[in-house]
């Protein structure tokens, strides 16, 4: 075990320093054209700040799905994931470089969320009984409890795995099991509203009780295709490379095949309910997605999001080849994107889907900071947890 | 049985139980039984070893596929089975939806989908590992039988395996380090070690007549005749509690069965708010026959007099009906002859009293109302009218054109 620790490049290193220093480059760039690129399309500024959701709640996601992973591997006392959980945890505190993001969502909250305005619950009896709950005052209050959370777990499972490395203390893990039971519903809980304020608030009219499991399917099943990309660029630069086995990807491979069809069983379970219900209410949120060019990206959706990856996923060698299953990655990755922009867009742009360079620019950009602010959050730290008491059994696991 | 009863059992070499104390030996023995390509052979360890299947050399399991295709064929047998049933065979329209609705679908092909999936699993695990087993010839060894789940690694070769010999192999087994190797027999020319052929004939006739049962009880329900359900798989729903009509009931205070209306409630169809339509009375001045008069309106009205009224008004409207003629015929004292169509008061009597008449009934005869639809009253007070046509009809009734050839047969 150790010999393959000794033989094998386990931190950052140089490359951590490039992400820094390119991330920022790229991320002020990138922001930056989106920014002002927007005010070359009709809907000015808007526009911008449509892009920025789309792209905040992409990368949040990736953090939550990161930190649904700590905490399921924690109180499952996972052995096999040990090698890949301090990336993991490094993607999870970047919750608060999201948080810091969260300033343009603030900033453009006007534009997003038309409950903003208080002419909107002039003449909406609905509108005003959501009143206690729907005003910015509770919403910033709730994002700061939400984000409080989030941060409060990620850091402690960051720097307690981390302070682990040195001490090898076994009583610690126990600890962040014993922490990880509250956890996951906190973070059900708070992933759930958030997703509720963050996302489906964009039609104040609108509710479906099931939205925050829709959010946390899609936030899982990102994370774990992050995964899969990520280690195969790391191990394409030299890192982990014996480290990470094929048989890590395989059960990484089976997650992502596993919450492929937890997302689609969760979608349709949503929208199999309002379609049968057939209420005026419920069903005008999708009959917004069901016109014009959005019908065909709902068509898209279905296809792109379940059906491929399901086919694709099955078999057992591609979940192997980490290659191959960092590719199919990439592809669900882009899907949920296109999956949040699915949920975002309609409300404000009606009959066509409209993806414009726009929102390229917005995510590389974005995408940019996140890089920056994970090798920010991993500093020195070692990529994989040195005193975790199971890493020989994660080393040595094999798929049967 | 005539080995059994000659008290000889003649055994055979079924094949060789080599011993190993550990993992690793018997990883190494099962690479090298593989390199030398014996086919019938298995090992059996206490626990799963990791890397077995490699040093035996199995092939990849068929299972997965098994379980593709069972979920396939149940994806698509689940579609199949409510398009069939609910588009095609019978079509029946739920919640306003299309007769084929995929999305109304979907929760029963996913669970047809997994169950056949579940079943491709399972049983294609049980058949693949050859079970259910009922017996080997192993377990006469008390050393395997006593080990194999405890804390012993065994090698099993076949003697069937092209390649055994029974003294080469037992080097072979030596060779590798095998702490022990044993040999296996079974009894000769045994149709099956537990079962004899008639035995197994015995057994199987019973299952047979057991497993005729079933069908010929469906039979024999099929092919008689019955006024009752045949078979009540759920026998509450053919006898469901309630009330007969006037029965007493429990259940209210009044203690009656039957209930009125609720207050201030009207049931579909009536509120009956055209007074003339339903009663033939309007403003209290009868109404004529608010139905427009056609051959279908009359041949209804044909039909239900023929019916209801002939039997004592008579076919032709005539007042000889049969129950009329009897009651001449056995001098009634109480009888009130009924009235011919004909007859004048029928004659000038407006259409709305007709119909107060069949509805509400007069002298002996009773109150039509509650059996013979408002429409079809009005369409037999149209056929009434026509019965009276009949009789006192002039010649200015007659069609112009018709006119000439009457006059013409009148005077042959």
């Amino acid at each position: 075990m150790a010999k393959r620790l000794e033989n094998d490049t386990i931190d950052l290193g140089s490359t951590g320093a490039s992400f820094l220093k390119m991330g920022a480059i790229v991320g002020a760039i990138g922001l930056a054209i989106a920014l002002f690129g927007s005010f070359t399309t009709e809907m000015k500024l808007e526009r911008f700040f449509l892009s920025y959701l789309v792209n905040f709640a992409f990368f949040l996601s990736l953090s939550i799905g990161a930190l649904f992973f700590i905490l399921t591997q924690h109180i499952g006392r996972a052995g096999w994931s040990v090698v890949v959980r301090r990336v993991s945890e490094g993607f999870a505190a970047n919750v608060g470089l999201m948080l810091v993001l969260f300033i343009g969502v603030f900033l453009g909250m006007g534009q997003l969320y038309s409950w903003t305005n208080p002419e909107a619950f002039a003449n909406d009896p609905i509108l005003q009984g959501k009143q206690p709950y729907l005003n910015t005052q509770f919403f910033l209050i709730r994002i700061l409890v939400y984000f409080g959370v989030w941060i409060l777990l990620t850091q402690y499972f960051l720097r307690g795995s981390a302070k682990q490395d040195s001490t090898k203390d076994p009583k610690k893990t126990e600890r962040m099991q014993m922490v990880s039971a509250p956890g996951i519903p906190l973070t059900a809980i708070t992933v759930t509203f958030a997703s509720f304020d963050l996302l489906m608030s964009r039609d104040p009219h609108w509710f479906s009780t099931i939205f925050g499991v829709y959010y946390f399917a899609g936030s899982f099943l990102g994370y774990f295709s992050l995964m899969a990309v990520f280690f195969c660029f790391l191990q394409s630069k030299g890192m982990l490379k014996e480290t990470v086995t094929p048989d890590h990807y395989h059960d990484i491979g089976k997650y992502m095949f596993g919450f492929t069809v937890f997302w689609a069983y969760i979608a349709f379970s949503q929208f199999m309910l309002i379609w049968y219900g057939n209420i005026p209410e419920e069903t005008v949120w999708y009959i917004r997605r069901f016109e014009g060019g959005w019908l065909n990206a709902s068509y898209f959706l279905l296809i792109g999001h379940f059906i491929i990856p399901f086919f694709i996923l099955l078999f057992r060698e591609i979940k192997r080849i980490p290659a191959a299953l960092a590719a199919v990655g990439v592809w669900i990755l882009a899907m949920h994107w296109f999956d949040l922009y699915w949920i975002v867009m309609p409300e404000s742009i009606k009959g066509h889907v409209g993806i414009s360079w726009i929102d390229i620019a917005c995510f590389i950009g974005m995408g940019g900071l996140y890089l920056a602010g994970f090798a920010f959050f991993m500093g020195r730290k070692s990529l994989i947890p040195e005193g975790d008491p199971r890493l020989e059994e994660s080393l040595e696991f094999k798929n049967a | 049985m005539t080995d059994q009863s000659s008290g000889q059992k003649k055994m055979k070499l079924h094949g060789l139980l080599g011993e190993f104390k550990d993992i690793e030996s018997i990883l190494k023995a099962s690479a090298a039984i593989r390199d030398k390509g014996f086919k019938k052979w298995d090992t059996y360890t206490p626990f799963p070893v990791h890397g077995i299947e490699k040093a035996m050399g199995i092939k990849k399991s068929l299972v997965p596929k098994i379980v593709f295709t069972c979920g396939l064929i149940g994806g698509i047998g689940g579609l199949g089975l409510q398009w069939w049933t609910n588009a095609v065979n019978y079509p029946w329209i739920v919640s306003g939806k299309p007769l084929f609705s995929v999305p109304a679908n979907i929760p029963i092909v996913f669970e047809t989908t997994v169950l056949l999936a579940a079943f491709g699993a399972v049983f294609g695990m049980i058949f693949l590992n050859k079970l259910p087993q009922l017996y080997s010839p192993l377990f006469t060894s008390k050393n395997f039988s006593q080990g194999a789940t405890n804390d012993k690694f065994f090698v099993y070769i076949e003697a069937q395996d092209p390649k055994f010999s029974p003294d080469r192999t037992r080097e072979l087994l030596e060779s590798l380090n095998a702490v022990t190797v044993e040999e296996i027999e079974e009894e000769e020319h045994a149709w099956s070690p537990s079962l004899s052929p008639k035995m197994a004939w015995s057994i199987g006739s019973i299952v047979f007549c057991l497993i005729l049962i079933p069908p010929l009880y469906i039979a024999r329900a099929q092919a008689k005749d019955r006024t009752t359900t045949r078979v009540q798989l759920i026998p509450d729903m053919d006898q469901q509690p309630r009330v007969n009509a006037q029965a007493a009931s429990t259940i209210f205070v009044d203690g009656r069965g039957m209930r009125n209306y609720v207050d201030g409630t009207v049931p579909r169809g009536g509120a009956q708010t055209n007074t003339g339509y339903y009663t033939g009375a309007e403003n209290e001045e009868w109404v004529s026959n608010p139905l427009p008069v056609n051959r279908a309106l009359l041949e209804r009205g044909q039909n239900r007099f023929d019916i209801y009224c002939a039997a004592c008004h008579g076919i032709d409207g005539s007042g000889n009906g049969p129950i009329a003629i009897r009651a001449k015929r056995l001098r009634e004292p109480n009888w009130v002859p009924p009235l011919a169509m004909t007859d004048s008061t029928v004659l000038e009597r407006p259409d709305g009293h007709l119909f107060n008449t069949i509805t509400n009934g007069i002298r002996n005869m009773p109150a039509y109302g509650d059996q013979i639809h408002v429409e079809d009253r009005w369409a037999i007070v149209a056929y009434i009218r026509a019965l009276q046509k009949s009789q006192h009809a002039t010649l200015q009734d007659v069609p112009a054109d018709k006119r000439e050839q009457l006059r013409e047969e009148g005077q042959k």
